[in-house]
């Protein structure tokens, strides 16, 4: 690197080497070491770079940090699955429901037909009795 | 092609999934970067508010969506709120502003504090007269601190392009506050006839 170009890079970005391209850092420092006259180049870019660091860097205001936050994405994925699992415990229920019934009438309608064959050989059977009385 | 890191990726992460201590942390790392630069490329507080907001609004949107490894999160926020400020420098052209943008009135500086106050507004009123083009890569390369490479890619130019605007910028603002520090020569460089 020649003193020229280490001019040209504080004309551009200042005194302070860590805004310099990394490329040129080493170099540059090295050529300093070199030639402490090069020096000068970097303080009158310093006397630029202060005036410009006198710049105030604005402060958020409290109530747009308040109005981001209330903005920021929530956890949907986390309560998505609380309202699957709500849904699955409901669906489950149901089915739970579903299959009583269907089992309840099931075990009627078989107990049902039980009694009903009995009823069935009982009343054949009081055929027979009747059949008696009848004919003497 | 090489993965870029991002040493946001993981808060970045975080924030998609919905999570309020990363938002937190993502708002106070990145607001007030984004309103510095929001507030010295417009120049006007309420302007920068809003874009700053805007901003963080898209970051919201694109954190439960974002890519790692393709762009910097920091960048990107750049690209987002330096679009918003060019939208608007864009409006203030067609409408012609009836004011300047406000600057703090802030009367005789019988103290440091006020001195500094003045300083600062002076040196603000310097950068707000720059071009565009050379207050963005001022902006973007000592107070936001990028490296030469990131701000040339976010403004579409090459590293050498940059460079001239950086020169130029700088020897404007040397002229313009040269008030400010009498034995700043406005016209240090030697060699460097641009």
């Amino acid at each position: 690197m020649k003193a020229d170009r280490l001019h040209a890079l504080a004309e551009a970005y200042g005194a302070d080497l860590r805004r310099w391209p990394a490329s040129e850092r080493v170099f540059a420092e090295s050529l300093i070491a070199a030639d402490p006259s090069l020096k000068t180049a970097l303080a009158q870019a310093a006397a630029l770079d202060a005036l410009l660091d006198a710049s105030p860097a604005p402060t958020p205001s409290a109530d747009l940090t308040a109005r981001l936050l209330a903005a920021a994405p929530k956890a949907k994925t986390r309560r998505y699955h609380l309202d699957r699992i709500a849904l699955f415990l409901g669906a489950g229920w149901a089915a739970a429901a579903c299959a009583g019934v269907v089992a309840g009438v099931g075990l009627t309608t078989h107990v049902t037909a039980d009694e009903r064959a009995d009823a069935v050989l009982y009343q054949s059977t009081l055929v027979e009795v009747d059949d008696t009385e009848v004919l003497g | 092609m090489v993965a870029i890191v991002d040493p946001d990726e993981d808060l970045v992460r975080r924030v998609g999934q919905g999570d309020p201590a990363a938002a937190q942390t993502l708002v106070s790392r990145k607001l007030p970067r984004i309103l510095a630069l929001a507030q010295r490329m417009l120049g006007d507080a309420a302007e920068a508010e809003d874009v700053a907001q805007e901003t963080l609004l898209k970051a919201w949107r694109q954190a439960p969506k974002w890519t790692p490894g393709k762009a910097r999160f920091d960048t990107w926020l750049h690209r987002v709120a330096l679009n918003l400020c060019y939208d608007r420098l864009r409006r203030r052209r067609e409408i012609p502003m009836e004011t300047p943008p406000d600057r703090p009135d802030d009367g005789p500086a019988p103290d440091r504090a006020l001195l500094a106050a003045e300083t600062g507004a002076q040196v603000d009123g310097a950068l707000i007269r720059l071009p565009d083009r050379q207050r963005e890569a001022v902006v973007l390369c000592h107070y936001q601190e990028l490296s030469n490479i990131e701000a040339a890619a976010l403004m579409s130019i090459s590293v050498e392009a940059l460079e001239s605007l950086l020169s130029r910028g700088r020897r404007a603002l040397r002229l313009a506050l040269a008030d400010l520090a009498p034995g700043m020569k406005p016209g240090m460089t030697k060699g460097v006839g641009r």
